[in-house]
């Protein structure tokens, strides 16, 4: 079977018509305000997303992946040094995790002794009797709200309590 | 013990570095007399057993009053300015958590220990009046802080203290009582 010539001689024209016009019209297309047009959300709305994942075999994928080979390129000594680990610790809240586990026991059981428990008592004791006598001493000459400005300690160990905290 | 409830941390931790009040530095003073005295007593008894078993005639050495006096006093000099020279504590203020430091919260030189120390007599004899700035002063400082430029504050782990005091409302015995309570 012979080509059609006449067939082959539209179908160059065409082509040399569709390279000459094309460009034209993407040149003539404001693509910029093609997509302010486009509405990003109802396209989002439409697709179903979990159809989508439900066909992705997360298996397959995970298969694929050389676990090892990422965690060999990892630097954990790099991570490391980044993470400040003092601020980690600053946002622990020490007392509620004694409370929430057996951490106090052990603690106690390692460091309690009857003197230990007998000092704890009376330190604390004289803590809250010598706020009471300052309180109740200065209030009894009229001057009881005055001690609140009164400083709570010698400046360098009340900055270095502040900096500490 | 285990049935006294954790202090606030108003009274416990934070309180490190600040100045201590009255009561616990009257407790700490009566614990430092009762411990200087005992040993200056226990030490008359060794001498006099001594004197007798070397001369043979027994001696007490209470009866001269005067030599006793001056004895007792250089013994107290003694107690006090050399433990606060070498750790800025007592053993009365050790036990209650406190430590003398300068006014700006440093160790306390030699000079100012034994100036603090011979100023403390100075004061027992107004008769507690030269105390009253522990109550009424801003730094809570003494006569005798003025004189040898201290100030007292407290210096117990308080901290440890609480997680201790904590561990112990946690431990078995106290979980014991608290799933008792209930049924009673």
């Amino acid at each position: 079977m012979t080509p059609n010539p006449i067939g082959s001689k539209v179908e160059q024209l065409a082509q040399a018509l569709a390279e000459r016009i094309v460009p034209l019209i993407v040149d003539a297309i404001d693509i910029d305000a093609l997509l302010d047009k486009v509405d990003v959300e109802k396209i989002i709305e439409r697709v179903d997303v979990e159809k989508i994942i439900d066909r992705v075999d997360v298996e397959k994928i995970i298969d694929r992946v050389d676990v090892e080979k990422i965690i060999d390129r990892v630097d954990v000594q790099k991570i490391i040094d980044r993470v400040d680990i003092n601020a980690i610790v600053d946002e622990i809240d020490i007392d509620k995790l004694v409370e929430q586990t057996e951490l106090g026991s052990i603690i106690a059981r390692s460091t309690t002794g009857v003197l230990t428990e007998v000092l704890d008592v009376i330190r604390a004791q004289g803590v809250g009797l010598d706020d009471f006598i300052l309180r109740w001493g200065n209030r009894l000459i009229g001057r009881g709200k005055r001690i609140a400005k009164w400083p709570d300690g010698p400046p360098l160990l009340v900055e270095r309590s502040v900096v500490a905290s | 013990m285990r049935t006294v409830p954790v202090p606030s941390t108003e009274l416990t931790v934070g309180r490190q570095g600040h100045y201590a009040g009255a009561v616990s530095r009257l407790v700490a003073f009566a614990a430092d007399v009762g411990a200087s005295w005992g040993v200056y007593a226990v030490g008359v008894l060794l001498v006099n057993a001594a004197l007798k078993l070397v001369t043979g005639h027994s001696y007490s050495f209470g009866q001269d009053k005067i030599l006793s006096f001056v004895t007792l006093a250089v013994w107290d000099f003694v107690y006090f300015a050399y433990q606060w020279a070498v750790s800025g504590k007592t053993l009365g203020m050790a036990i209650l958590g406190l430590q003398v430091v300068t006014r700006e919260g440093g160790s306390i030189s030699v000079r100012q220990a034994a100036i603090r120390t011979i100023a403390l007599g100075i004061c027992l004899l107004t008769l507690g009046i030269a105390f009253l700035g522990i109550v009424f002063q801003r730094e809570r400082r003494a006569l005798n802080d003025f004189m040898a430029g201290t100030a007292v504050v407290y210096d117990w782990d308080a901290r440890a203290a609480r997680l201790r005091w904590m561990a112990r409302n946690q431990g078995p015995l106290r979980r014991g009582a608290e799933k008792k309570t209930p049924a009673s």
